[in-house]
């Protein structure tokens, strides 16, 4: 081996699984090499714990081979085997009431013999897994007295005993909290450092994205995608396998990618949205994001602005690829700003202008809401932020505008809308 | 330490009943004859034999019959430990899973053909070869698609039991009445009657079968956290699950063998045993295996001064006992579940 060239851990080839006339899996082929930590996605009943299953050998393939270290995992030996994969299952364990020490000691099976009892070294280890999961101390507690995550992070110590090169988890997080999925997941990217590897079925794709260097897209029992991260969480990748309108997003505060379902479109929401009313907003400070959100989820055509860059809603109607007006961060709003994002709100049957404050550099904001053909003032709701002015003009533009506008709540407009009833002139205007 | 100290109090107490119940009959033994048999026997020459009489009795009618009592409750015990963990069933045990059905079968067709009177051996033989029958079937029905409802194993277990019961009753119409009768006292499970030979010849195969169980205390150990786990840290799981379930068949057979189908000591031991000392198979096999032959050697005791000159068998009294014990398990993992044990 070649000083660069990573070593093969696993190789799947031309893997396939039938059961009952079904084809679960088909034609699956990867590699896993020393370092990688590979994650595998796709929706509910896309393979993914077959596929690891075969892996292990719990199934055998009905076409195909898998080699662990450059071995057919068919000539390798039980033990053998649990000497070079471990793996962390989906299936429900027993919580008995073993203690914690003597769960994670059955880790070092593979090793012992029939009649040859632990080791020293054997302790130690357990020790010393338990002291990296965070469970020191724990030892003498019994297993099924622990919370869920806990146990998790237990099961964990006990295939890090196991000592093997690869490591394959089955939905390690699925039932743990924040805290533990990311423990765990770190971990498992620090043991990649340390030239292990780990194959891990995942569901929660923004986990995927944070942690794995590679990801593979299984749909219907096929690769569907394979590759870094952002090669693989594109839209028109996902909407496809996933079967709904997905949306990705850099997140600024790890680097890594957001995938999130962007909109579930109910049927009423659709017609609504073909009715065509367009509803502009005027934010800032990230006062629009529910809003925006909402009227999203109704199916309403929204418009946005105007915004500073890198703000809070400017940001959310990026991603929701909202046509919207920008500035420059740090900026103040001219009066071109105004002439050029006018055709928005002019163009909009509704503009709502959300309770943000106003100081110099968005005072034009106002102007622009006067442009408005019909404009709703949403009022802060009893005990929210009250709308702030920083300059006595703002307060009396905002005055002039609030003579002429709708004033609504933000409950009561969104119930309003939710009903496809449009702000009347007659009911609310002073 | 806890755990110490209990195999330690249960081996006392087994010493105490053995002597007990070695003592104690119809016909009154003086306390100190077993001693003097066992010194004198173990090389004191100067310690005399007891008298002709007691000696007959200790050694001829008591010894055997207390003896048999004492394997039979550690091999059921055993297997129902074996079977408890390899199932992850706490309601599993030779009795309820219909290994016992079979070796009934067995047995009924080793008295019913006259192999029994023919030679000694075909009574074990048979019930041997019937118990291997029924948990072959049992294995295959429990591997049906891998999965095992709690108490589908159970329910599987009563069918092979009524479709072997079926079958002996079959088999008893065309008996003549001896035969019968002979059948019917066996199935009630005892020990009365009991000769050496009974031990002896299944002896040489029973006591290696169960050291062989206790060899897979860590296997089962490994068992318990589930199938796939035990998979994953390099068990053979199928392998391990038939050669434990084919040992604890034939150690079911020649127990039953011995002293007849006696019910509910392999359900009621590992059980109660789990709750005493834990889950942990290396300590849970051996403590029921000494609570077994605790509570056979008490219940035969109790059979016999109970209602003298009756006898009531070993059989009823463990039904007695196991009957409700096993109704109150049902109603609680139904309730609760079998996160809850």
């Amino acid at each position: 081996m070649g000083k660069d060239q990573a070593e093969i851990l696993l190789q799947v080839q031309n893997l396939c699984y039938r059961v009952g006339g079904k084809t679960i899996l088909q034609s699956v082929t990867l590699e896993v090499k020393e370092g990688e930590f590979v994650g595998i996605i796709g929706p509910n009943g896309a393979g993914k714990t077959t596929l690891l299953r075969l892996i292990l050998g719990i199934l055998k393939p009905s076409r195909g081979e898998v080699k662990v270290l450059g071995t057919p995992l068919d000539k390798l030996k039980a033990r053998e085997r649990a000497g070079r994969i471990a793996y962390l299952s989906q299936e429900q364990v027993l919580a008995s009431a073993f203690p914690v020490f003597d769960v994670v000691l059955l880790g070092r099976y593979p090793y012992l013999g029939k009649f040859k009892s632990r080791s020293v070294r054997d302790i130690e280890m357990v020790q010393r897994a338990l002291s990296y999961v965070g469970l020191k101390g724990f030892e003498q507690r019994y297993f099924n007295e622990l919370s869920g995550g806990e146990r998790q992070l237990v099961l964990f110590a006990r295939i890090l005993v196991q000592e093997t090169d690869l490591l394959l988890l089955d939905e390690p997080s699925s039932n743990l909290d924040l805290k533990h999925e990311d423990k765990l997941f770190s971990m498992a990217a620090e043991l990649c450092r340390e030239k292990k590897a780990v194959l891990v079925s995942v569901h929660n794709l923004n986990i995927a994205s944070l942690y794995c260097s590679r990801l593979i897209l299984l749909d219907q029992g096929r690769i569907a995608a394979a590759g870094k991260p952002d090669q693989v969480l594109k839209p028109e990748i996902l909407d496809r396998v996933y079967a709904t309108r997905t949306s990705v997003s850099a997140n600024t505060a790890t680097g890594s990618l957001n995938v999130s379902v962007a909109n579930v479109v109910s049927m009423a929401s659709r017609l609504r949205q073909s009715s065509g009313l367009k509803i502009h907003i005027i934010g800032g400070a990230g006062n629009a994001v529910n809003l925006t959100r909402e009227l999203y989820r109704l199916g309403y055509s929204v418009t946005g602005g105007i915004a500073h860059d890198h703000d809070t809603d400017a940001k959310l109607w990026q991603s929701l690829d909202i046509s919207h007006y920008l500035v420059d961060a740090f900026t103040s709003i001219s009066i071109k700003d105004v002439d050029r994002a006018a055709s928005l709100v002019e163009d909009a049957d509704l503009t709502l202008l959300t309770v943000f404050p106003i100081g110099a550099a968005n005072l034009q904001n106002l102007e622009l809401a006067r442009r408005a053909g019909k404009l709703v003032i949403v009022t802060p709701g009893p005990g929210e932020v009250k709308r702030d002015f920083f300059v006595e003009r703002a307060r009396k533009l905002f005055e002039e505008l609030a003579a002429e506008a709708i004033k609504m709540s933000y409950d009561g407009l969104i119930a309003g809308l939710e009903r496809g009833a449009i702000p009347a002139e007659s009911a609310t205007k002073k | 330490m806890k755990n110490k100290a209990i195999i330690l109090i249960l081996i006392l107490l087994l010493v105490a009943a053995f002597i007990l119940a070695v003592n104690t009959g119809a016909v009154p033994v003086s306390p100190w004859a077993l001693f003097q048999l066992l010194f004198n026997k173990i090389g004191f020459k100067s310690i005399a034999l007891p008298s002709q009489q007691d000696l007959t009795i200790i050694l001829y009618i008591r010894l055997p019959r207390v003896v048999a009592a004492l394997l039979v409750g550690a091999s059921l015990s055993v297997c129902g430990v074996a079977m408890q963990g390899l199932f992850r069933n706490p309601m599993a045990s030779p009795d309820i899973l219909g290994i016992t059905a079979g070796s009934s079968l067995g047995a009924v067709i080793a008295i019913n053909l006259g192999l029994y009177a023919l030679n000694i051996y075909f009574l074990p033989l048979l019930t041997i070869g019937g118990a291997l029958l029924s948990s072959g079937l049992i294995y295959i029905i429990a591997s049906y698609r891998g999965r095992t409802a709690l108490l589908f194993v159970v329910l599987a277990g009563l069918a092979i039991s009524s479709l072997f019961n079926g079958l002996i009753s079959a088999i008893l119409l065309f008996s003549r009445r001896y035969e019968v009768s002979q059948f019917i006292f066996w199935t009630m499970g005892g020990f009365d009657g009991r000769m050496w030979k009974h031990i002896t010849l299944p002896l040489p195969f029973l006591a290696p079968a169960i050291v062989l169980l206790f060899f897979f205390t860590r296997e089962l150990n490994l068992l318990s956290l589930g199938e796939e786990q035990a998979h994953s840290l390099g068990l053979a799981v199928e392998r391990n699950k038939r050669l434990i379930l084919g040992t604890s068949a034939v150690v079911t057979g020649m127990a039953i063998s011995i002293g007849g189908p006696v019910g509910f000591v392999g359900l009621l031991m590992p059980h109660l045993f789990r709750l005493l000392v834990g889950p942990d198979h290396r300590i849970l096999m051996p403590a029921a295996a000494l609570g077994g032959s605790l509570l056979l050697i008490l219940a035969d005791l109790i059979g016999r001064i109970i209602a003298p000159p009756f006898e009531i068998r070993v059989g009823i009294i463990t039904a007695l006992l196991g009957s409700p014990y096993f109704l109150y398990l049902i109603l609680h993992y139904q309730r609760k579940g079998l996160d809850s044990r």
